[in-house]
């Protein structure tokens, strides 16, 4: 039995360790983004630049947004690892409920843009923020549908060893995207009215 | 990397590692927020203060949040962020560096006349470049109810005009005619939303004249003199 649970541990390490190099090289995906918007955030053709366009109160909330949700994943992963369904459950469900507000947040910004005008297409600088800021958003996306699913067994199943494993995980994954937005708000946002 | 086996003796001491890290993270995030709200710094001081609140705030969420360097085989962890990390430095910093430095060096005339402007360099190995030393006197031009007033501003050089957009609607000043289309001292077009201002700096003599691209019937002109 305690031979059973060392080699249970070890695989566990293991797949944590998978994970994350994988977390790793998505960092990596990020900094080449971010490297871009960094050349090309002055590239407007006499468009608008980030101070005329981004709301600082917003990407205030939705740092605050994040930053408590990746707390409250925090104590889910807590709560999970004691085996207290219910509490766990609440944590997540309060996490899910804070990604999701974030990104009808970041959703409301570009739709914005977009009805002004502010496209894609319109310049180098609208290109990278789009394409940095939308990355980090399908990343939120995919995190609040795995957080979805992993619930939905807890609820159906209860907590097992596995499924504190897949939250444990899950949980790494959202601190990270929360360290991603940090960089996100330091230079595209405040960085424009600097 | 704390393992995903419980340890119940260890709980309380996590779960004050998540407050801690939140509030650490909180201030890390106001501070730099109301640094930049309240103009109490600008330009370079501003950024190299706000990104150093960044890496505080990243090294507070890796080690309370992801507990990195926890756990049993913790090591390699480490050593993966490590790395990863440097290569991140010598992707962004590389990029960085070479691209501006082309964009100093290696530019077209437009450019080049638009850098030597915007950071005034008024001479290049002895010669004078035209671009402009200090700011002297402001001018405006606003543009309201479909109209531009005045409708001929005249100018000093090194004087700096602003347009005004003071309609519901956004505008777009591009210099020429809407036939023929010329540049003022680098520039080709110049956004103002409703409610905004552009000033551009008049480092270029001579009669230009500006237009409303979005909306043609928004004209108008300006005549830059030499004051020596």
């Amino acid at each position: 039995m305690v031979n059973h649970k060392a080699h249970q541990a070890a695989a566990d390490d293991r797949v944590m360790f998978g994970f994350w190099v994988y977390l790793m090289t998505d960092l990596l995906v990020f900094s080449v983004l971010f490297a871009v918007y960094a050349v090309l955030h002055g590239n407007t053709v006499g468009g608008d630049a980030g101070r005329d366009l981004f709301s600082l109160p917003l990407a205030l909330q939705e740092t605050i947004l994040l930053l408590t949700s990746s707390f409250t994943c925090g104590l889910g992963l807590l709560a999970a690892r004691s085996y207290k369904k219910w509490q766990t459950l609440i944590c997540f469900g309060i996490t899910f409920l804070l990604g999701a507000l974030f990104l009808s947040l970041e959703m409301k910004e570009f739709t914005e843009f977009i009805r002004e005008g502010q496209t894609l297409q319109l310049n180098a600088f609208l290109s990278s923020f789009f394409v940095l800021v939308g990355t980090h958003g399908l990343h939120i996306t995919s995190g609040l549908l795995w957080m979805a699913i992993t619930m939905a067994y807890i609820l159906k199943r209860g907590l097992n060893a596995p499924l504190v494993r897949k939250l444990a995980l899950l949980s790494l994954f959202w601190h990270f995207l929360d360290i991603v937005w940090i960089f996100i708000f330091t230079i595209v946002y405040l960085g424009a009215y600097s | 990397m704390s393992t995903i086996a419980p340890h119940d003796e260890n709980e309380q001491k996590t779960v004050s590692s998540y407050v801690v890290g939140f509030i650490l993270s909180l201030i890390f995030t106001f501070t730099p927020y109301l640094l930049v709200v309240n103009h109490y710094i600008s330009g370079r001081a501003l950024l190299i203060t706000i990104l150093t609140f960044a890496m505080a705030q990243l090294l507070v969420q890796v080690i309370f949040f992801l507990h990195l360097g926890r756990g049993a085989n913790a090591r390699w962890n480490v050593y993966f962020f490590v790395g990863t990390f440097i290569a991140m430095l010598i992707v962004v910093v590389g990029s960085v560096v070479i691209i501006s430095n082309l964009h100093n060096n290696a530019t077209t005339l437009d450019q080049t006349r638009k850098i030597i402007d915007s950071e005034g360099i008024y001479q290049v190995s002895g010669e004078l470049t035209g671009a402009c030393q200090g700011r002297h006197t402001n001018h405006q031009i606003v543009i309201k109810a479909g109209k531009s007033s005045p409708i001929l501003t005249i100018a000093a050089k090194c004087d700096t005009l602003t347009f005004v957009n003071k309609d519901a609607v956004d505008g777009q000043i591009m210099f020429g005619t809407r036939t023929k289309q010329t540049t003022y001292a680098g520039l080709d077009k110049l956004a103002v939303r409703k409610d905004h201002t552009k000033t551009i700096s008049l480092s270029e003599t001579g009669t230009f004249k500006f237009y409303d691209s979005l909306r043609p019937v928004v004209s108008g002109s300006f005549a830059v003199v030499d004051d020596k």
